[in-house]
């Protein structure tokens, strides 16, 4: 990876578009915008980009088409910025191949957190990120749907989790049988979580295993590992 | 009050008791009328009878031979209401009033005068008798003696008859039942007037009322359409008023979001960036408001107790100072079927507002106790309450009390709103109770 990531952002609003140039820069990125998905395109071929923000309420074509297109051109990482709480948008987007959403009026710091953690995947996990996304993970009866954030029990209930469960449970569905310590949990969650999630990760953990029906005592599914880790005891498959 | 007591409330019962018992009274005197005409004839019938058996007897007197004559008397068969005696003296007398004419007509007593001279009596006399209404007739045989007639014409009871009777009680009641059936069918349209008007009431976009029936009814469906037609699209207009304000304002927030990043004073950005929350969290609640976005999410079998946990750690996280004050009471699991992004979002308002305005928010989730029964759902928390004539109107969109604007709580009067729409909008409902112990509760019911 090269020391400058090269990002690409798209906005219709001239203001955000340039305001948020001149934030990625101050963060040391190098940035070039376009104002709709002609423009995009025209740039593409000019410079290697390492990731796209990209608005999907765009004039004239829109961003999921765009998305698509983009899709067919390579493995770019793509952080979506989508209509607020909008639903259907924001699961097609995922389903699409976005590898994270921030709803707009978004925080610049999630936004550049969320930046920076996909691009650190990106990298770190090399040719992982090139595999499609999947669309449902099971593990010892429950199914996560990472498009939808939600998780379902064996009966197909759906089970609410809190960001932080949520984001806990992705990380270790995505290792299984892997010990992971606190610190390692820390690490890599603290790029997806905005906030305080330090001293957290004990009582996110027996969050999850209440919800998971996994016993305190003598866990099944998550297990607690001597000298502080946690590990996901069981076989995941990916559809 | 006491006089109204069998005074129906409904307007069918109303229309039916009136026209049962204006029914009742005409087919009673119709009845009547009948019934008397009959009697009439019956009379006579029997007049004729009486007068033909009178001058048969007179006859067999006169015929017979003189010792013989008492004997053939007493063997005639005489109907019903006439006797005949042979006597010294007459009963009939002159001091006695006479018999009325049209009586007298219809016995046809002339008919006794006429005849051959051989067969009239020697003297006629006649008289209304003492008990009345028995009539007296004296005919003087040629030897003297007088053939004594006493007829007594039966009184009129026309109600005494038993088809008399019969018909009355089933003529009612055949009448009733038609009565009942009519009523009802022709005040249907009245009860789905109130109906459909209950409906709007819930729903803006409830069915149409059909605009069918009789014209009047016809009518007033139509009214009504078009009034709810006008109510839907006031709605409507006003809805997407929000909507587009609401949707309009992202994207200054988030102009504003960036350039505060660019601002070197910490504290200023730091407090404008706490407006900016505000202004958000204000332009989310009106954008759910008044999308009510919770009828496009699809309804999904959803574990309640996990989502009442969700939301209590989420808000726990967001007020650690509250921590403590916030807990659960409830079963491991209870599946629902509801739509979880919209039930969520009703139920993070409930704790919040207990937190703001409580200090703290113990959940308390009730499984539906047998089939049919509701799920009930009740967020305590441990403020002052609420004045009891305000536990309504806070459910008012915008509606905040004065207490609370002047504690600064900020709020944007929608919460209670949006959570209520999204409970009725499954089926259910949420109403404000101050608990006895002091602190406001915020039932919530879910069909179970």
């Amino acid at each position: 990876m090269e020391a400058q990531p090269h990002i690409l952002v798209v906005d219709d609003d001239r203001e955000i578009r340039d305001l948020l140039s001149k934030f990625l820069e101050r963060q040391g990125m190098r940035v070039a915008a376009a104002r709709d998905a002609k423009e995009a395109r025209r740039l593409w071929p000019l410079g290697r980009y390492h990731l796209v923000v990209l608005d999907l309420m765009l004039p004239g074509e829109s961003g999921l088409d765009f998305a698509k297109w983009l899709r067919s051109q390579g493995d770019v990482p793509i952080v979506m910025l989508t209509a607020m709480a909008d639903e259907t948008d924001r699961i097609v987007g995922l389903e699409l191949g976005a590898d994270d959403y921030l709803s707009k009026p978004f925080n610049p710091r999630e936004l550049l957190a969320r930046v920076r953690a996909v691009l650190r995947r990106a990298s770190g996990e090399g040719g992982s990120a090139k595999e499609p996304p999947a669309k449902a993970v099971r593990f010892g009866g429950w199914t996560l749907e990472p498009a939808r954030r939600r998780l379902l029990n064996p009966d197909g209930a759906e089970v609410p989790l809190t960001g932080g469960e949520y984001e806990l449970l992705q990380v270790l569905v995505e290792r299984p049988n892997r010990v992971l310590t606190r610190d390692m949990l820390m690490d890599l969650l603290r790029g997806r979580q905005a906030g305080p999630f330090d001293r957290a990760i004990d009582v996110a953990v027996s969050r999850l295993r209440r919800k998971l029906e996994d016993d305190g005592r003598n866990p099944s599914l998550i297990k607690t590992v001597r000298g502080g880790g946690y590990v996901l005891a069981a076989t995941v498959e990916r559809s | 009050m006491s006089r109204w007591r069998f005074w129906p409330r409904s307007l069918a019962g109303r229309t039916a008791l009136v026209l049962l018992l204006a029914l009742t009274a005409v087919q009673a005197a119709g009845l009547t009328i009948h019934a008397l005409d009959r009697v009439d004839l019956q009379r006579f019938a029997q007049a004729r009878e009486i007068s033909a058996r009178a001058i048969s007897a007179w006859r067999t007197v006169i015929l017979a031979p003189a010792d013989r004559r008492a004997q053939m008397l007493a063997e005639l068969e005489l109907p019903q209401g006439l006797s005949a005696t042979l006597d010294d003296e007459p009963v009939a007398r002159l001091d006695q009033p006479p018999i009325p004419p049209p009586i007298a007509r219809m016995l046809r007593l002339d008919l006794l005068g006429g005849g051959p001279p051989r067969f009239r009596p020697r003297e006629i006399l006649t008289g209304w008798g003492d008990r009345a209404p028995t009539f007296l007739v004296s005919l003087r045989l040629p030897s003297g003696e007088w053939l004594n007639l006493r007829i007594s014409l039966p009184p009129p009871r026309p109600w005494h008859s038993e088809t008399f009777l019969i018909a009355f009680f089933a003529m009612t009641l055949a009448a009733g039942l038609l009565i009942n059936w009519a009523v009802r069918r022709l005040t249907r349209p009245v009860r789905a007037l109130a109906e459909a008007a209950e409906r709007l009431g819930r729903d803006v976009n409830a069915p149409r009322m059909p605009e069918q029936g009789p014209t009047e009814v016809a009518k007033a469906a139509h009214a009504f359409n078009t009034m709810a037609e006008r109510i839907r699209r006031f709605v409507g207009d006003r809805t997407q008023m929000l909507a587009a304000i609401g949707h309009d304002l992202r994207t200054p927030i988030t102009r504003l979001r960036l350039r505060a990043e660019f601002m070197d004073d910490d504290e200023q950005r730091r407090k404008m960036l706490a407006d900016l929350d505000e202004m958000e969290a204000m332009v989310t609640a009106t954008l759910a408001f008044a999308r009510d976005d919770s009828a496009g999410e699809p309804t999904v079998a959803l574990d309640l107790a996990a989502l009442c946990r969700t939301v209590l750690d989420e808000a726990a996280d967001a007020r650690p100072d509250l921590a403590e004050r916030i807990g659960y009471r409830g079963p491991e699991r209870l599946v629902v079927q509801a739509r979880p992004v919209a039930l969520k979002r009703a139920l993070a308002n409930l704790v919040g507002n207990a937190l703001a305005y409580g200090s703290a928010a113990q959940l308390v989730l009730t499984g539906a106790e047998g089939p049919g029964r509701a799920v009930r759902l009740a967020v305590e928390d441990e403020g002052p309450g609420i004045p009891p004539d305000q536990l309504e109107a806070v459910f008012q969109p915008f509606r905040r009390l004065e207490a609370s604007r002047n504690r600064e709580t900020g709020g944007t009067g929608l919460g209670l709103p949006i959570a209520r729409n999204i409970f009725r909008a499954h089926g259910g409902d949420v109403v404000l109770e101050n608990r006895p112990g002091g602190g406001l509760s915020a039932v919530a019911t879910l069909p179970g």
